[in-house]
Formats: C-alpha cells, sequence, structure tokens
C-alpha cells in the first residue's frame, strides 16, 4: 500500500490538469482513499509534477529483428552505456539495440512503463516472447506482421474476405500477439524476387489482382470486424523516398472510414523528387491526417546522432546499403515477412537528416490534437528512446528548437517550416502524447491515466523550469505499486505482463491453414503456435463480439 | 565487415534456384539438407523440384555430396579465401591474374562461368561449412561468402547461411546476445559484458591458460582442443555436466551426469536459419537437467558473500 | 620518473588501465599505490602487484614479466612509458600521443585504434598491430608503430593513416581492409597481404605471395620513397630505394573491392 501525496498531478484521461491531489494505491492498482489502512508508506510529492508511466507506442526491443541487429554492431555495444550486474540487477549494455534487461532499466529509469514490440513474425515469436520474458518492469504488448503473409495475401487475391479474417485471427492468437502489423503492404513479398511495391494500386509482384491498396484495407476491415483493442498498425509503402508524402495521403484515402495507426509519420511526409530537391511536406500530411478523425499515428521523429535502422522494409534498407556502403543486414522470413538492417548516422550538416530532423517535431506541432499523435523515434530507427526526454524539450520550448534550426545549414532551412512554429506543448499535452493517448489507442484501459482502478504505474518528476530536462531523471517510478526506481536508480525489479488477444475465430480454419502450411513450412504444424506457457504474466484479453 | 544477407530455410525451399555448398558435406553431416530444404522438395516457385535447381559443391575433395551435385569445384586445400575475393572481383568485372587464380585449383574461366550462373540465377544460396570456418583465414573466410552474397544482391537474390555444427550452437548465439550483446566469447569479470574474440574467446583462453576453474555444459573440449589447452583443463578445477562421461569428465574434478536436452529435458532448440523450435522431452530421466543443476550451483553461489568491485571512473574501458 | 616492478605475476590476466602518464603523473605515490587494478573478476589494489617508486610524473618505467598485464598505456595522451619486459593485450590502445617503449614482446592489439605517438618494441608483437576493434569501421587513424621482431596477423586491419614498420615476418592479412597509411614488411610476410585494402601503401622487402586480384603495375623507384625513408630514418629505419641497389614491383588492388592500394615488393640487382 501507498500514498502519493501533495503531487502536482497530470491526468488528462480523467480531466486532471495540474491539480494538486493526493493518489493511494493498493494491490498494484489506484484505489480509493478509503481503501488504504494506516502506516501505509507515502512519498511526499510536494512540488513535484506526477504522470501515469509512459506508454511506448511503436519501438523494436525484442525478437529476431532486434537480435540479429546486436549481432551486426559489436562496436556500438562497446560504446554502449554499460550496466554492472549487482544483486537482482543483471548485467548488460544500452546504446542503440540494448540487451534485454537493460531494456527494462532504461525504459523504467525514464519513466516508462508500458511498451508495444511494434514487429513479430509468426514463425519466430516463440523467440520474442522469449526476450519480452527477459525485460523487465514494463508491461508489454506485440504487433503480428501481416501485410506480406502470403495465406492472407492469396486469400486476398481470391477475394476471400472472410476466410481471410479467421486466418488472421489464428495467426495472431497462434503467436499470442496483440495486434495487427502491416509494414510496406506487398513491399516485403516483391523483396523476396529483389524487387519493391511502389504504387498502391498496382499488383504485387507474384500476384495478379492483388494490391498494396486491398491489403491495407483488407487488413483494416479485418481488424475493426475481429474488434481488436488496437486498429490495424501500418508502416506506409515508400519509406523514406522523396516525394512518397503522396503515397501517405493516398493511403489516408484507402483507409478511409477505417480506424488506423500510422507508424512513424515522420518518414512518410517528404516532398521533392530525389534527395538534391527533398523537402518536408508535413503540412500537408499534418492537414490530411486530420481530417481524417479515426486515424492516429507515432511520430517517429529523428534525432542527430547515432542509430540503427530496422524495419522489415527490406527494399528500402538495400537501398540505403547502396547509399551509404555502411553494414547491411537482411533476413527474409518464409510466407512471412523479413527485415533489413543498416547501421545509420543523422547528422545536422546532412542536407536530408536535417530536414528528417525538423518534419518529426513539424508533425507534433502541426497536428492539434494531442490525443491523436504520440511520441516515438521508432527506436532505433530514428533514434534511441532514451532519448525521448529531448524531444519533449523542444516541443515545450519554441526559443530553444529556433537556436537548433539556426544551426542547420542555409539549404535545409529554405526546406522545412519548424522555424515558423511557435507552439508549445504544455505538461498536460505531454503527458498525452508519452501516455494517456498511446494507451488509449492500444485500448488498454487501465494504463495512461490515474483514475481509481487503473494500474499503479506513476512516474514523479521533479518540478524544474527548464520542463523539458525534467524528463530525462524521474524522482520516483512506481510500476504496478511497487517503487521500482528511486533517483535514476532501480530499487526493485518487479516482472512485467504480456497483454495479448484471443479474437474470435472459426477453430476449423485450422483445417484449411494445415495443409498449406505443410506444403510452403519447413516445420511441423504442431510447433508452429507459441505456448502460452512461454509467456511471463500474460493477461488475455478477449474481444467482445 | 560487409554484412550478412540471409532467410530462413523454407525461402530456400520455396524460392532457390541455385544452391552453393561451400566447405561442407552435408550428405554425411546435415543428412536431411537436401530433402527437407534444397534440392528435392518441391518449393511454392519451384515446383519441378530437384529439375529447377542447379547444386554447385566446393570443396577441398570429392564427399558423398558430390554424388548430387551439378557442378562440383575442387578447390585446393587453404584457398578458399582465394576463391572467394576473386569472385567478388569478377562480379564487379574487375581484372584479376589467372596465373594466381590458377593456384587455386580452378582457372578464371570456370569461375567466371560460376560468377555468370549465380548472376541468372532468380534467387541463389551459398551455404558455408566448417571446412570455410576452421580453415586458414577463418572468420575472413566467412566474411569472404558474406560479402560476395551482399554484393551479388546488385544483380539477383541472393543469400547465405552458415551449416551449424551439432547441439544447439545457434540457440548458444541467439541468448548470448539477447543477454549480453555478443554471440560468444563474452566476458563478465568487469561486470558487464565485452567481447573479443582471442582474446575471451574458449580455445584461445585455455592454450594461453588464463582461467584458473572452468565449467564445461554441453561440450567435450578434452577432445576437441589444442593439447595446451587441454593440459589446462586437466590442471584447473574443471567441472562438466553432460548425459555421458566425455574425455573432459575424465580429466575434471567433478563430473555431473545430466538429462539429455530434447529426449528427457525440455527447452528450445534454435535452428541453423534461427527458428526456435520447442523441444518435447519423451522420455523420463533419472538425472537432474542441465537447467536444475545450473540453478542449484547458482544458488549456492549468490549465498556466497558478494564481491562486485565499486563502479569507478575506470569503467570507461570497453 | 616513476618505477614499478611487478612483484607477483598474475595467476589470471590483470587489467590496469591506470598505468599511463595522464592517470599517473598527478597523483602521490599513496594514490598510486591505492588505484583499482583487475585480476579477472576481482578488484584489487595496484601495489598487490606493484612495488611503486621513485616520483610521478610523465617519465614511468614498468619492469617484470608483464605478458599477462593488459591495457597499459590506454588512450595515453603524452609522456614516456617504458617497459622492461614483455607487455599483455592492448598496449597504447586509443593512444593520442607521447612514446611508448618496450624492450621485450608484445601481445595482441598492440596500439589499437591509437591516433597518435609512437610505439617502439624491441621483440615480437601479436596481431592486430594498429587495428580496429571488432565491428569498428577504422583503425589506427594517425602515429607510429615499431616492431624490431615478428608481428601476427591483421597488422594494421583498417587502418587510415601512420605508419607500422616490422622488422620480422608478419603472418596472414597484413593490411586487412587498408584505408590508408603505410606498413613496410622489413622480412615479407605469409599469406594475404593487403587484402581487400581500399588505399595505402604496403612495402615488402622481400618477396610475398599476393593475391589473385592484385595486378601488376610497373617496376620502378617511386620519388616519394626518398623521402619516405629519409623520415624512416630518423625513426631508426632502413629503407632501400637507391636504383643503383635495385626497384620496386608494385602492384595495385584489391580488385575485390575494388581498392587503390599498392603493395611495392622491393627486388634488388643481380
Amino acid at each position: 500500500m501507498l500514498r502519493v501525496t501533495g503531487g502536482t498531478v497530470y491526468d488528462p484521461a480523467n480531466g486532471v490538469d495540474g491539480l494538486v491531489q493526493d493518489l493511494y494505491i493498493a494491490n498494484g492498482r489506484i484505489v480509493d482513499a478509503s481503501a488504504i489502512a494506516d502506516g501505509a508508506r507515502t512519498i511526499d510529492a510536494t512540488g513535484m509534477i506526477v504522470m501515469p508511466g509512459g506508454v511506448d507506442v511503436h519501438t523494436h526491443v525484442a525478437g529476431g529483428a532486434l537480435n540479429f541487429a546486436r549481432g551486426l554492431v559489436p562496436e556500438n555495444q562497446r560504446a554502449a552505456r554499460k550496466f554492472l550486474h549487482r544483486g537482482d540487477r543483471r548485467a548488460g549494455l544500452g546504446g542503440m539495440t540494448p540487451t534485454t534487461f537493460a531494456t527494462g532499466y532504461l525504459y523504467a529509469g525514464m519513466g516508462w512503463t508500458t511498451v508495444n514490440e511494434a514487429a513479430v513474425p509468426v514463425l519466430s515469436a516463440r523467440h520474442t516472447h522469449e526476450e519480452l520474458h527477459d525485460i523487465p518492469l514494463v508491461d508489454k504488448t506485440s504487433l503480428v506482421l501481416m501485410a506480406n503473409n502470403e495465406f492472407v495475401l492469396d486469400l486476398l487475391e481470391a477475394g476471400e474476405a472472410e476466410r481471410a479474417r479467421h486466418v488472421v485471427s489464428w495467426l495472431v492468437w497462434a503467436a499470442k500477439g496483440y495486434g495487427i502489423k502491416a509494414v510496406n503492404p506487398g513491399g516485403v513479398e516483391a523483396w523476396k524476387w529483389g524487387k519493391n511495391a511502389n504504387t498502391l494500386h498496382a499488383p504485387i509482384e507474384g500476384y495478379k489482382t492483388v494490391t498494396p491498396a486491398m491489403i491495407i484495407e483488407g487488413l483494416a476491415t479485418i481488424a475493426d470486424d475481429l474488434q481488436l483493442p488496437h486498429p490495424v498498425h501500418l508502416h506506409c509503402n515508400n519509406l523514406g523516398v522523396p516525394g512518397n508524402f503522396a503515397t501517405t495521403i493516398e493511403t489516408m484515402n484507402v483507409l478511409q472510414g477505417h480506424r488506423a495507426h500510422l507508424a512513424h509519420l515522420q518518414f512518410h511526409a517528404y516532398g521533392g523528387d530525389d534527395w538534391t530537391t527533398m523537402r518536408s511536406e508535413s503540412a500537408r500530411v499534418a492537414e490530411a491526417f486530420t481530417a481524417n478523425p479515426t486515424l492516429t499515428a507515432d511520430a517517429g521523429a529523428v534525432l542527430f546522432g547515432d542509430a540503427v535502422t530496422i524495419t522489415a522494409d527490406g527494399p528500402w534498407q538495400h537501398l540505403l546499403y547502396q547509399l551509404t556502403g555502411r553494414k547491411w543486414g537482411n533476413l527474409d522470413v518464409e510466407n512471412e515477412t523479413g527485415c533489413g538492417i543498416v547501421p545509420y548516422v543523422y547528422k545536422d550538416r546532412n542536407l536530408v537528416n536535417a530536414v528528417q530532423w525538423a518534419v518529426g517535431l513539424e508533425l507534433l506541432l502541426l497536428i492539434d490534437d494531442p490525443w491523436r499523435i504520440f511520441l516515438t523515434t521508432d527506436h532505433p530507427n530514428g533514434g534511441c528512446f532514451w532519448r525521448y526526454p529531448e524531444i519533449i524539450h523542444m516541443l515545450m520550448n519554441a526559443e530553444f528548437r529556433r537556436e537548433q534550426v539556426q544551426q542547420l545549414p542555409e539549404k535545409a532551412r529554405q526546406r522545412i517550416v519548424l522555424a515558423d512554429l511557435d507552439r508549445e506543448y504544455t505538461l498536460s499535452e505531454v503527458a498525452i502524447i508519452t501516455s494517456a493517448g498511446p494507451a488509449r489507442s492500444l485500448g488498454l484501459s487501465r494504463k495512461g491515466h490515474l483514475g481509481v482502478g487503473a494500474d499503479a504505474d506513476i512516474t514523479i518528476y521533479p518540478s524544474r523550469p527548464d520542463h523539458g530536462f525534467l524528463f530525462s531523471y524521474p524522482r520516483y517510478v512506481i510500476k504496478g505499486g511497487a517503487i521500482v526506481v528511486e533517483e535514476g536508480d532501480v530499487r526493485e525489479v518487479v516482472d512485467g505482463k504480456e497483454f495479448i488477444v484471443r479474437p474470435a475465430c472459426d477453430e476449423r480454419i485450422e483445417d484449411y491453414i494445415r495443409p498449406l502450411f505443410e506444403k510452403v513450412y519447413t516445420m511441423s504444424f504442431a510447433n508452429y503456435p507459441v505456448e502460452i506457457e512461454r509467456l511471463r504474466n500474460p493477461e488475455v484479453v478477449v474481444p467482445e463480439p | 565487415m560487409g554484412g550478412k544477407i540471409t532467410c530462413t530455410l523454407g525461402e530456400v525451399k520455396n524460392r532457390a534456384d541455385f544452391i552453393i555448398y561451400w566447405g561442407g558435406n552435408p550428405a554425411e553431416c546435415h543428412p536431411r539438407h537436401f530433402s527437407k530444404y534444397t534440392l528435392t522438395p518441391k518449393g511454392k516457385f519451384v515446383p519441378e523440384g530437384r529439375k529447377g535447381r542447379t547444386m554447385v559443391l566446393v570443396d577441398i575433395r570429392e564427399t558423398p555430396s558430390a554424388k548430387a551435385a551439378d557442378i562440383f569445384l575442387q578447390i585446393r586445400p587453404g584457398k578458399d579465401f582465394e576463391v572467394a575475393t576473386t569472385l567478388r572481383a569478377l562480379v564487379k568485372k574487375q581484372p584479376v591474374d589467372p596465373a594466381l587464380v590458377a593456384e587455386t585449383g580452378l582457372s578464371v574461366e570456370r569461375l567466371q562461368d560460376i560468377v555468370d550462373r549465380m548472376k541468372r540465377a532468380r534467387f541463389g544460396v551459398i551455404f558455408f561449412g566448417m571446412g570455410v570456418s576452421m580453415t586458414r583465414g577463418k572468420h575472413m573466410n566467412s566474411g569472404a561468402i558474406l560479402s560476395l552474397t551482399a554484393e551479388m544482391n546488385a544483380f539477383t537474390k541472393f543469400v547465405c547461411m552458415p551449416m551449424r555444427g551439432h547441439g544447439n550452437v545457434t540457440g548458444a548465439d541467439v541468448v548470448l546476445r539477447w543477454t549480453t550483446g555478443y554471440p560468444f566469447g563474452v566476458d563478465l569479470s568487469r561486470g558487464y559484458p565485452r567481447f573479443n574474440p582471442g582474446e575471451f574467446s574458449t580455445v584461445d583462453l585455455l592454450v594461453r591458460g588464463d582461467n584458473d576453474a572452468a565449467l564445461i555444459l554441453g561440450a567435450d573440449p578434452g577432445a576437441t582442443m589444442p593439447q595446451p589447452g587441454i593440459d589446462h583443463l586437466a590442471r584447473i578445477p574443471t567441472i562438466v555436466l553432460d548425459p555421458k562421461v566425455t574425455h573432459t569428465s575424465r580429466l575434471a574434478r567433478v563430473h555431473i551426469t545430466t538429462a539429455v536436452t530434447g529426449v528427457s529435458a525440455p527447452g528450445t532448440s534454435y535452428r541453423m536459419d534461427e527458428i526456435p523450435l520447442p523441444l518435447r522431452p519423451a522420455l523420463k530421466s533419472p538425472y537432474p537437467t542441465d537447467e536444475e543443476v545450473i540453478r542449484r550451483i547458482r544458488h549456492a553461489v549468490a549465498a556466497k558473500p558478494a564481491w562486485t568491485p565499486a563502479p569507478s571512473r575506470m569503467m570507461a574501458i570497453a | 620518473m616513476l618505477r614499478l616492478t611487478l612483484q607477483e605475476t598474475p595467476s589470471v590476466p590483470l587489467e590496469a588501465d591506470v598505468l599511463s602518464p595522464d592517470m599517473l603523473a598527478p597523483l602521490t605515490i599513496e594514490a598510486i599505490r591505492a588505484l583499482p587494478v583487475y585480476l579477472g573478476k576481482r578488484q584489487r589494489r595496484l601495489a598487490d602487484f606493484f612495488a611503486v617508486g621513485g616520483e610521478a610524473g610523465d617519465e614511468i618505467e614498468i619492469h617484470g614479466d608483464l605478458a599477462r598485464v593488459k591495457w597499459i598505456g590506454r588512450a595515453m595522451t603524452r609522456g614516456v612509458l617504458r617497459i622492461y619486459g614483455d607487455a599483455g593485450m592492448h598496449l597504447a590502445s586509443a593512444m593520442q600521443g607521447g612514446t611508448v617503449d618496450v624492450f621485450g614482446n608484445a601481445g595482441d592489439w598492440l596500439g589499437a585504434e591509437m591516433s597518435g605517438g609512437v610505439i617502439h618494441v624491441r621483440g615480437n608483437a601479436g596481431g592486430q598491430v594498429g587495428a580496429a576493434y571488432r565491428g569498428a569501421p577504422t583503425g589506427m587513424r594517425d602515429g607510429v608503430i615499431l616492431i624490431d621482431g615478428a608481428a601476427g596477423l591483421e597488422v594494421g586491419m583498417r587502418m587510415k593513416r601512420g605508419t607500422i614498420v616490422v622488422g620480422g615476418p608478419v603472418r596472414d592479412f597484413a593490411g586487412l581492409q587498408m584505408k590508408g597509411g603505410t606498413i613496410v614488411l622489413g622480412q615479407g610476410a605469409e599469406l594475404r597481404t593487403g587484402a581487400w585494402m581500399n588505399r595505402g601503401t604496403i612495402i615488402s622487402l622481400q618477396p610475398i605471395p599476393l593475391l589473385p586480384t592484385f595486378s601488376y603495375a610497373a617496376t620502378y623507384n617511386p620519388t616519394f620513397l626518398r623521402l619516405y625513408a629519409r623520415r624512416l630514418a630518423t625513426l631508426g629505419c632502413v629503407l632501400p630505394y637507391d636504383e643503383r641497389q635495385g626497384s620496386y614491383q608494385r602492384y595495385t588492388g584489391d580488385a575485390a573491392v575494388p581498392g587503390r592500394g599498392e603493395i611495392l615488393v622491393w627486388r634488388p640487382n643481380g
């Protein structure tokens, strides 16, 4: 049992905007004052800022792709922050591809308490869950890759929408995932022959009728029909390509009326025709986005410095390898998806990188409704998650932001609009884009708020005049009612939960899948679904029909 | 180095029409490889099966695998690096010295023909074995094949994959990477993970005698290490966990018999393409599992007074 | 001058990155004695292994069989370090300035990723001299490494600038993936010299086997060598260049990259 007294509370989901309030915690939840006995420990949060724990709606922290990346960059690990073994604190390394235990310590140390692993192939989902099992202190969800799954594509080609829905449902449960991820629809499949899918309405490589647009619309419909807590989570076609804003707006048209979440929108808001003319089109993307109220998005902002691009967008990674001559990793997963990895450095002297840096911030500032745009860097693609406080600082401080813009090359400044934007985020808005908004989008009703019944995931920051940097060093982090971090130090290590979804599914669909599986896969069908015993503390969500 | 371009085995089964086995003998060492993944199965995009595929075997001598090959390239021992490097140049239409190429046992014309076939392939794959990774050049030989593969992708789809040894080598690699950041040769003596093959890799530690105790699980270095390494294992306190009494057991202080993983002990095995497979034990064993034994040892060690060094500014060392 | 003498050979490797002028010069003898060193997994005091005498300053002498002592001279920027005995791995790793003299042998990773300063090993060195650590794009960025004896594998791997001179025989992969700088091989090398090199110069005073991806360009006496030889002479190295004594055969490569590096092989007259 715990009391947090005298803090200035920001709980936007419950309309609390900087009120001094007390919080009461028992059995891992926020409770009414009457439920607390005397003798409960009290945290005196007078003069401090209290927010619900952070929720990262899109990150890459576990599984085959991320682990592949770890192996590719031993030199990054050498330079990474060191976590010493001490008691029940495991040894580890931070950096761009943190080891599993360190990932938990880093997120919790920053006040984030729930993370969404954004890309899981069904075939290696067991591996993802083994890694999630080893990430302490945070709760997890994970999204299952579908947009290049050949069973699904074949059914969409045949016009068998209902069967496709059952197959998707079966696959999400087999992978013990939480929702549907769509990456470069059709493009990853085309990459298996060395090609891509650049046009939304052109049939994809190896198929006669099915187009990226059909896949997008098909999966969005399925997510809605299955009433998944989180809508289809979409990485649009043509990521990173100058002029791709048109594809993004076209994609929004395809999604008309459907719920959807657009991932790392920054990478999809470029104008220009080529690298030399590339510029920001954040305004047009923001406008189209705002006009489509069923959509949410996350920023995918870029920060100058080291990054590792890890994405199921194989063709893009080959291109990056050819452009930069850097190391390149690629792993195609049979019948389902693939991933490409290229370590990268974003430099402020580089025209393209400067535009990318500006676009992420522009989107966060131009999209008025913080309930629809969330803070991410598509970690580790745009930058490391443990640098989120830097972005918050720039969102809250227009002058600081302008100073950064002034340091960019003249040519870059002509391609962006960031210097013209005066908006400064309030603390309440920060709480929304880092916690309340993503929690709502993920359909996690006990996350992202501090009302009675919520999970007791609470971050307490010391108050400082330069609000932005206060986010780097929470004074206390409470996870499930336990004080896990105090003054930047992990005090107690607790295990998080994994939220998984069990959507409605006609069990007979297994009879359809099994013979196909045996033909094109390379393992026994009995070994394909992940055993629920593998997951640490699973919490199964069953959508109401 | 350049990078690693690979895929899962089903991609090979469904798409590959040009398969190179280099420095390995799958017929004897991976006996189901041809029939499950590479030559005979009907692939989704290779419905003709064997007829739609060309297999090239590269080795220093004709092994039973050669019977299954369409093309057998016999190279002289220790010349894998030279051959792979030459191929890299030919792929880019760069000049090579014919006389020096001929020293590999293969002519420029032969290698040029292979390059042309590789470029004409729809989906090529190179499987490389210990004949590459364990001969003179070692990791550079593997690196040469990895680089060649990456560079071939400018022309057509090409992947490569190491032919892993017995046991769960891939699983150990995968787990070490996610927990420590490094695949093998991990040092934790400074309280955090460090990696440096040659300094912290097993054979080097043992041959130099850099360690003063050893715990051996699922391996038999007493049979495979150079003699100075074996002598060192015999000198220091060595503990072996194994279902059988091994060469290493015979020179160890303690041998603990454990249950056979996969037969009596559960777990997960990672296939050579890093796909995890659950192990479902079929039989009971009177012996404890490796996991049980390690847990008990850890528990006992944890009861000892801590020695953890205080963090200092010296921690900047890598 | 500070004098350190190893009293007890460590049973397992001892990591002593505190042993550099930068670290020791500002300290009192007592403070030096208390500095941490790492014996395997245990933290100990420097004085547990070394007798410490003299006066702290920029000049340091270390005596004893230090073959198991790693990281001596790490990241040093100034001063003089003299080692009387063998030195362990990572000697003068990331060095930026000053000089290191070893009157004995050195282990692997000598001068790895250094960017300045002069190292002179009177005996043999191990592998990865002036090299990049695994996965890193660049090795030595500048500086001079002189080895009187033999050296091991991957000498100068991914070096970008600077000079490495080895008097004795060298093993495989000298100049691997070189980006620039110069390597002089006084007694040639074994296999795969200059493998995958991009730029840079390898000068071999003995014939060496070459990869098929190197092409013969010319036999001549390059003008720059005359100047270079004079520079090396100041470091105590003799480089032949006179056409009355012989010429260099120039090979370019590595075509596998394709690179524009060069290997110059000395051919004495007669």
